[in-house]
């Protein structure tokens, strides 16, 4: 059954049976509404953080200094960075997570219902004190990763800083609790026949990224807890002049912060992967090697972190070059993996699959740029320059934020009831590939031209800075359409109710999350397929088509013909 | 089969991107620089190479396997070790040619010229630099707005000895295709021999606060002769 056969009713709640008022949601205990919550804070910081960089876009349009002064730009550029980071791409994977991974695993919610809704709220508050520094004479202004001694109490007089590190120390512990909830709901909360080798990979993944973050954050809050030491009690931790070390930061940070691009991009490689084989027909091909590889991600992204620290010139730039560059291995194979699920499969073009096919092209070129930057004395030259910011902006919107939206497309009409209007999907998908690569495309020649990152401004003298900072600018103006685009097709779709109604399945979905209700009812399931394979919702619709009696209702699409060969592993 | 070629041109194109890449870097103007514009072509041609093959394999299938209305089941294949075994061993044996050519001109570039080089004290401070020639004492220092241009001889091999008081900046000349960075309690140093005459521009790429924009500066090459002249001319600091 096609969306557009389903006629209009009225709107469901979000959560089928249960009133959907304010003070609901502030007390709710529920996966499903705290993943909820999760989302649209996520999405509200992609917007404010996305304003800042448009704000940032126009100043740099031309040289010379127009509408900003300097300590406004690098106020833009710290609270941009750090939204994206912490307070956007976190939320969206951690409200993802909340409200699929009991789904997935047909379990009735998450193992510690009370600790993930004081895990939200943490997570608001830390964004919230975070961006409070605008109020009170001015943000933080050292770069999201707040390298010492310029984040120290000299260099960064103002409580702008204080409030930045208090509101990262929110959101670090409260990704620390969220993970251990995911762990311990994965391990124990699993459906009888869930064996742990049929768990989708978007949970998968998940686990994998639960124990990066159980094992990194924590590095974070530490370094944050001692900067505070440093700039409110005295502390030395970072200030040379005292036998402190400005390097020790940047060591500290690298740690979390390396396996924290991880923590945002392997979560949405399990976006893709569920979306990839429903759209092609197809089982995930390579399914054992596929959630190898995340693993070997996980263990490489320890080993990894001085290769933000090339040009220091105090590490070892061998070692971290061969660790760098093993990484790009397990990576590379999941695109043989996409790839060949795919093919010989019967692939169909709706917006979520639009979504992960601009994924591929997109995380690709973010991929390639990467083992330059791994090669120590290439980095010397790129580093610091546009190129580092083509190459993570190529990863983290090509990659992350593309699959986000494929997310959304894919699962908002399972969280609302409601299916999203796909010429307006199809629309914000165009617009949003078009501005990223106008956008991101020409950073990488900037940086090769030798323009450094996080400047308020450049000399008129270097004549194709100019033209290209022009194209720039152009792109990130339709990548500000393409949000209204898709802002106007959640209001439409969703809130005001003018979307189709959603079935229980709309995209033949093999997981268990499409084997219940949109949106699913309390507690999740009043009843639970038979779990043979990693796609119990898919043999469930086979065995349905198998016991049909001769002569019955013609077959729907997906349908196997009669004679059909199944190959399974 | 003429509607297919419609989706391959996009990806022809993104290629002819890609191989633009090559003539964008800066020119390389010292013998350090020349051996790294040959490691970066070298990566470029890989991820070129790369890039062809796997966008050409996602756009193949996305194209030949598309749903034309057909909507049998397609044969549900899910494993096959032999492939798999191969693309595993394909990245690695790729990216272990990628380390070993990485590391030959790392540890070339950074080994320690023998002989005596010109010493070059470099001072990054909030918001300009101090350039020093240690064994004369000549010393430039720049205010924002009003870059240095520090004056070195082609042929001669410089030590750059890279320190900072405040707080990290980095020394970066895009035409010399490195930079190194200033650190607070660290002594970094830099070696490089410039081999083309002419002037460069530099300036901190480090993020090191509010007037970091304005840490421009600009080294000027010229022969030794006119480099001895003009060092002559100059007068010591006290």
């Amino acid at each position: 059954m096609t969306t557009a056969e389903l006629e209009r009713g009225t709107p469901r709640p979000a959560v089928a049976g249960t009133r959907t008022g304010i003070v609901d949601y502030l007390t709710t205990t529920d996966h499903k509404r705290i993943g909820l919550l999760y989302l649209f804070t996520g999405l509200g910081f992609f917007l404010l953080s996305g304003a800042l960089s448009l704000v940032m876009r126009a100043e740099l349009t031309f040289p010379d200094l127009q509408f900003l002064d300097e300590s406004t730009y690098n106020q833009l550029f710290t609270m941009h960075g750090t939204g994206m980071i912490f307070f956007f791409a976190s939320p969206v994977v951690f409200g993802l997570a909340n409200y699929f991974i009991p789904l997935q695993i047909g379990a009735p919610d998450v193992a510690f219902p009370r600790l993930n809704a004081l895990t939200y709220w943490l997570a608001l508050a830390g964004g919230l004190i975070a961006f409070s520094g605008f109020l009170v004479g001015g943000a933080a202004a050292f770069g999201w990763t707040g390298y010492a001694p310029l984040s120290g109490a000299i260099f960064s007089p103002g409580n702008g800083s204080n409030l930045w590190i208090i509101g990262l120390a929110f959101a670090g512990t409260s990704g620390i609790l969220g993970a251990i909830n995911f762990v311990a709901t994965i391990f124990s909360m699993r459906a009888p026949g869930m064996s742990m080798f049929r768990m989708p990979v978007f949970t998968w993944n998940m686990l994998v990224t639960s124990l990066l973050i159980m094992l990194t954050f924590p590095v974070l809050t530490g370094a944050l807890a001692m900067l505070f030491i440093d700039r409110t009690l005295g502390g030395h931790f970072f200030d040379p002049a005292a036998g402190g070390s400005a390097i020790l930061w940047q060591h500290l940070f690298w740690f979390f912060g390396h396996p924290e691009v991880y923590i945002l991009i392997l979560p949405f490689f399990g976006v893709v992967t569920e979306i990839i084989p429903v759209f092609s027909g197809k089982p995930v091909f390579g399914y054992r090697g596929f959630i190898f590889a995340t693993m070997l991600i996980g263990v490489l992204s320890y080993s990894v972190w001085a290769h933000h620290m090339f040009a220091t010139g105090v590490v070892s730039n061998l070692f971290f070059a061969i660790t760098s560059l093993l990484i790009a291995i397990p990576t590379g194979v999941k695109f043989f993996n996409w790839i060949a699920t795919m093919w010989r499969g019967r692939v169909r073009f709706q917006t979520p699959m639009l979504f992960c096919i601009g994924f591929l092209f997109m995380f690709l070129i973010g991929g390639l740029t990467g083992p330059f930057l791994a090669s120590p004395a290439i980095d010397y030259d790129v580093t610091d320059t546009y190129f580092v910011v083509a190459h993570f902006h190529y990863v983290l919107f090509g990659g992350s934020v593309f699959a986000a939206f494929a997310a959304l497309y894919f699962w908002l009409p399972k969280m609302t009831g409601r299916m999203l209007n796909e010429p307006l999907g199809v629309t914000h998908f165009w617009l949003t590939l078009a501005g990223m690569n106008l956008t991101f495309f020409p950073m990488h020649l900037l940086g090769l031209e030798g323009m450094p990152r996080r400047i308020a401004d450049y000399p008129a003298s270097h004549g194709d800075w100019t033209l290209l900072n022009v194209i720039i600018t152009g792109g990130s103006a339709i990548l500000a359409i393409s949000v209204v685009v898709l802002a106007w097709n959640v209001i439409a779709s969703v809130f005001m109710g003018r979307g189709a109604v959603a079935p229980d399945d709309p995209w033949g979905g093999y997981s268990l999350e499409w084997a219940t209700s949109s949106p699913p009812p309390h507690h999740n399931f009043t009843s639970l397929p038979p779990i043979r394979s990693e796609r119990p919702v898919f043999d469930a619709r086979m065995t349905a088509i198998a016991s049909r009696p001769v002569g019955g209702e013609p077959p729907v699409p997906t349908d196997p013909s009669a004679d059909q060969e199944m190959v399974r592993g | 089969m003429g509607r297919h070629r419609g989706y391959r041109r996009p990806v022809v194109a993104l290629l002819a991107v890609a191989l633009a890449l090559g003539a964008c870097t800066a020119p390389p103007a010292t013998v350090e620089a020349d051996r790294v514009q040959g490691l970066y072509n070298l990566f470029l041609i890989a991820a070129a190479a790369v890039f062809g093959v796997v966008a050409g394999l996602i756009g193949w299938n996305i194209v030949r396997y598309r749903a034309r209305g057909d909507e049998s089941l397609p044969v549900q294949t899910n494993t096959n070790l032999a492939l798999e075994l191969l693309w595993w061993a394909l990245p690695t044996l790729l990216v272990i040619g990628l380390f070993v050519a990485s590391a030959a001109v790392l540890n070339t570039n950074d080994a320690k010229h023998p002989g005596a080089p010109l010493r070059v004290k470099v001072e990054g401070f909030q918001w300009q630099w101090r350039f020093t020639y240690l064994d004369s004492k000549v010393q430039l220092t720049g205010i924002p707005g009003s870059p240095p241009e520090l004056v070195l001889p082609v042929g001669t091999t410089v030590d750059f000895e890279l320190v900072s008081d405040d707080v990290i900046h980095s020394f970066f000349i895009p035409s010399f295709l490195v930079k190194r960075d200033t650190i607070p309690g660290v002594d970094n140093h830099l070696e490089l021999t410039i081999n083309q005459q002419g002037t460069y521009t530099g300036q901190c790429a480090e993020f090191c606060g509010l007037l970091h924009d304005q840490m421009l500066f600009s080294i000027r090459a010229v022969s030794a002769s006119e480099f001895a002249a003009w060092l002559a001319s100059q007068r010591p600091s006290p």
